[in-house]
């Protein structure tokens, strides 16, 4: 019997019991791959292609408000948890039936926000699941919510997402916005011939080298990245490196959006290597200095806005020429980080230049 | 030791008060082998304060209270429309006073409180007595949708004693002619009001993972043999309790009365303990410093009477430079002017309906001091200036999921029976002196 005959025999018995034995029974080449998936030895302090690419399905869009909402699933993963620099090895778990993903978004601006998600799940039986979302970066995703889920079986389900107000600062075109909480309600019919034969793609000789896969295209669904050198606004500063991550700052005069008061503004836009993965949840503060003294020092601010997506901003009295900025990574991005993304962008060097 | 079917003593008595019911209750008889004591044919001298609770409770070597093991909430709607007569306020108060008499008021015995909502208020012309501070419930935070809890009364029955809460349960509903020994009145409880919830639970060491295998979603084996509470973390230190003096309503004619908010919190124990390692669960329960320097032995004992929060750097401070911020630290700053906290925990887990929850029932002055300190729980101060997240990282709000949230007012005992909204100020002196 090959795994699609047992996959179709198995929905035919139905039930929890056919379900939860899939993992122990469907093999190993698909056992080894969820549970336990083959991690890179030697991996670098750096993003890296993982040993495996988990394909991804999509349930649905639906829009609340001005928010669109987005339900997608793959077979359960190994991830890696945040706290600090400290991360914890997420394994898969017997009971997990699917990893659960979302993303939410701006419908205006197609804007990706980063608020957390969290999600209901019932049946015609009721209530079987509820969880808090974690916030997530992987490789073919980038910027997500998701969690491995414990269905009871296959079928129908009824989810509500929801998410509270942005935590962040915003710039003034979101003034007002994403003040107040969201839910939205989907269907999604959870099939394990669906699901478990979602492509899983194995890098081979690539696996464990500095570089990362392509995002996913998905149609329905704003890219979770943030904008090229050439876009960012006003003039560009610098373009430094920590952890991994690509820090761009640029600094912009005269009329603008950033900030109430006058004065020059800066902006730092932290993002991943090779896909401009937005990179929000850090924690940055910058000082500048003159002439070997501190003029200027000061938390950067988490903030959103329609161009810029995630970024950080300060707003500055004045920057003149030879003046030094230091920017110091004070929290690395909390996110929980698939494979490929759970080396990087943790130990995070400050970064420093001289104003041209 | 196992019954006829095989379940063990203890495993029996774990379940036996959220099964409930008389043969609940006669089992437990077999199985507890303990003798409470009845109270006493004079009430007179039991306290105008419902909750003064902790003179009787046991505590332990550092001083803490050591909550009431066993627990019940009965949500009773008043079955009559508009006011309530006086043959239901004495109908309320005998049945109350039949299981008074029946159980002595102590830990192995029986403490109650009775209490009423906004909603039963709402029956009265007038409006509620001022200086109480007794609002409808509503969402506690920006990124919960709770469903709220308006029945006209909850009675809250503990003891330390299985048998004592099922007993006293079966009485006020009129299933006992003598308990304990001691005749019952023919009213019952619910002759005057309506059962239309009934929610059960635990609290002590190893109770919660005992009762683990009554709940889906608890990871088996991960919720230590000695904790208290499904978390794995001792609560409720003598230094992080307001006193019941500062939690009891001073003046007007509700004085010795307190308010209580009662929430139902679904756990998520599966990233708790599956997601989520011992040095993250303790940052994120207590604070990042006690997991960095192993302050914390098991389930917390060894902390004493306190959760040892003054060692915790300022919240924005850990925010910025760990990225977390501990549960504990956050609500330890919500305190008065003396430095009390402002709630008086009785929380305790559950099984009920499957799913591993806390009803988390606390007393304050007034609701106000519970809003304020679920704000300094919710730390949205510090997510604004941080990379830690509404949830993620921010104490224990990933693991909870508020389901329902209610707010009452404990009345003093002598208007615990169908108060009016404005009493008449000698009100406490005119009720049941005989019985």
């Amino acid at each position: 019997m090959n795994r699609r005959t047992f996959l179709k025999q198995g929905t035919a018995l139905s039930g929890g019991l056919v379900l939860s034995g899939c993992l122990g029974r469907l093999g190993f080449e698909t056992q080894s791959a969820w549970r336990d998936p083959p991690l890179v030895e030697d991996r670098p302090d750096a993003v890296y292609y993982p040993a495996i690419i988990e394909g991804m399905g999509m349930y649905g869009t639906t829009t609340a408000g001005d928010l669109g909402f987005a339900l997608m699933h793959s077979f359960p993963h190994r991830f890696w948890n945040l706290t600090g620099s400290r991360k914890t090895k997420v394994i898969v778990q017997s009971d997990d039936s699917v990893h659960l993903m979302a993303s939410v978004w701006d419908t205006e601006t197609e804007t990706i926000l980063p608020v957390d998600v969290s999600v209901e799940i019932s049946n015609s039986d009721g209530r079987v699941s509820s969880t808090n979302l974690w916030p997530m970066i992987s490789p073919n995703m980038g910027f997500h919510y998701g969690d491995n889920i414990a269905l009871p079986g296959e079928g129908k389900y009824d989810v509500t997402l929801q998410v509270g107000p942005l935590q962040t600062a915003r710039t003034s075109p979101f003034d007002g916005r994403f003040t107040e909480g969201q839910a939205a309600t989907m269907q999604f019919t959870f099939d394990t011939a669906e699901t478990y034969n979602l492509e899983i793609r194995r890098l081979g000789e690539k696996a464990g080298i500095r570089g990362t896969v392509d995002l996913m295209e998905m149609e329905m669904i704003p890219e979770p990245v943030v904008p090229t050198k050439s876009e960012l606004p006003g003039r560009l500063l610098h373009e430094g490196k920590s952890g991994d991550a690509t820090i761009l700052v640029a600094l912009v005069d005269g009329d603008h959006r950033f900030s109430d008061s006058d004065g020059p503004f800066l902006i730092v836009s932290p993002r991943t290597p090779y896909n401009r993965v937005m990179l929000p949840r850090m924690a940055l503060s910058a000082t500048l200095n003159r002439g070997g003294d501190a003029i200027a020092q000061g938390t950067l601010q988490a903030s959103l806005d329609p161009d810029l997506g995630s970024f950080y901003g300060m707003g500055l009295d004045e920057l003149e020429t030879d003046d030094t900025v230091r920017i110091t990574v004070e929290t690395p991005p909390q996110l929980a980080r698939h494979d490929g993304y759970e080396t990087a962008f943790l130990d995070m060097e400050p970064i420093e230049f001289t104003v041209e | 030791m196992t019954d006829e079917r095989g379940v063990p003593r203890r495993e029996f008595l774990k379940s036996a008060v959220a099964i409930g019911g008389a043969a609940a209750f006669s089992a437990c008889l077999g199985r507890e082998e303990v003798d409470v004591p009845t109270g006493p044919d004079d009430l007179s001298s039991y306290p105008q304060r419902q909750h003064a609770w902790n003179e009787v409770l046991p505590r332990d070597d550092h001083g803490n209270v050591i909550a009431p093991s066993h627990r019940l909430l009965l949500y009773l709607n008043y079955r009559r429309d508009g006011q309530p007569n006086e043959d239901d306020r004495d109908q309320v108060e005998t049945a109350l006073r039949g299981i008074e008499h029946a159980y002595e008021r102590s830990g192995i015995g029986l403490l109650l409180t009775v209490s009423y909502s906004p909603a039963y208020f709402d029956r009265f012309d007038e409006s509620l007595s001022e200086g109480v501070d007794l609002p409808d419930p509503e969402a506690l935070a920006p990124f919960e949708d709770p469903e709220f809890d308006t029945p006209d009364a909850v009675v809250h029955l503990a003891s330390n004693t299985a048998q004592v809460v099922l007993g006293a349960e079966e009485a006020l509903k009129g299933n006992k002619s003598t308990l304990n020994g001691v005749d019952q009145p023919d009213v019952a409880l619910t002759d005057v009001f309506s059962l239309t919830d009934r929610r059960t639970g635990f609290i002590g060491d190893g109770l919660p993972a005992k009762n683990a295998g009554d709940a889906e979603s608890v990871p088996a084996d991960k919720v230590p043999d000695d904790a208290p509470l499904f978390m794995g973390f001792k609560s409720g230190f003598k230094k992080n309790q307001a006193s019941e003096d500062r939690v009891t309503i001073q003046s007007g004619p509700f004085a010795d009365g307190t308010t209580q908010h009662i929430s139902k919190l679904q756990l998520n124990l599966n990233q708790w303990y599956n997601q989520d390692d011992r040095w993250q669960r303790e940052a994120k329960m207590f604070c990042p410093y006690h997991a960095e320097n192993d302050v914390i032995e098991g389930a917390g004992d060894n902390l004493g009477n306190s959760s040892k929060i003054d060692d915790c750097k300022p919240t924005d401070e850990t925010a910025r430079e760990m990225g977390v911020v501990g549960h504990s630290q956050k609500s330890a700053r919500a305190r008065d002017d003396e430095d009390s906290p402002l709630i008086l925990r009785r929380d305790f887990d559950s099984t009920d309906g499957g799913t591993a929850s806390l009803h988390f029932l606390a007393l304050q002055r007034r609701i106000t001091d519970f809003v304020d300190t679920r704000e300094a729980m919710n730390g949205t101060d510090v997510t604004e200036q941080s990379a830690v997240g509404q949830r993620n990282n921010n104490g224990i709000l990933q693991y909870i999921r508020s389901e329902r949230r209610g707010n009452f007012l404990v009345p003093p005992r002598s208007l615990r029976a169908l108060p009016p909204a404005q009493p008449a100020r000698d009100a406490q002196e005119v009720t049941h002196e005989s019985s």
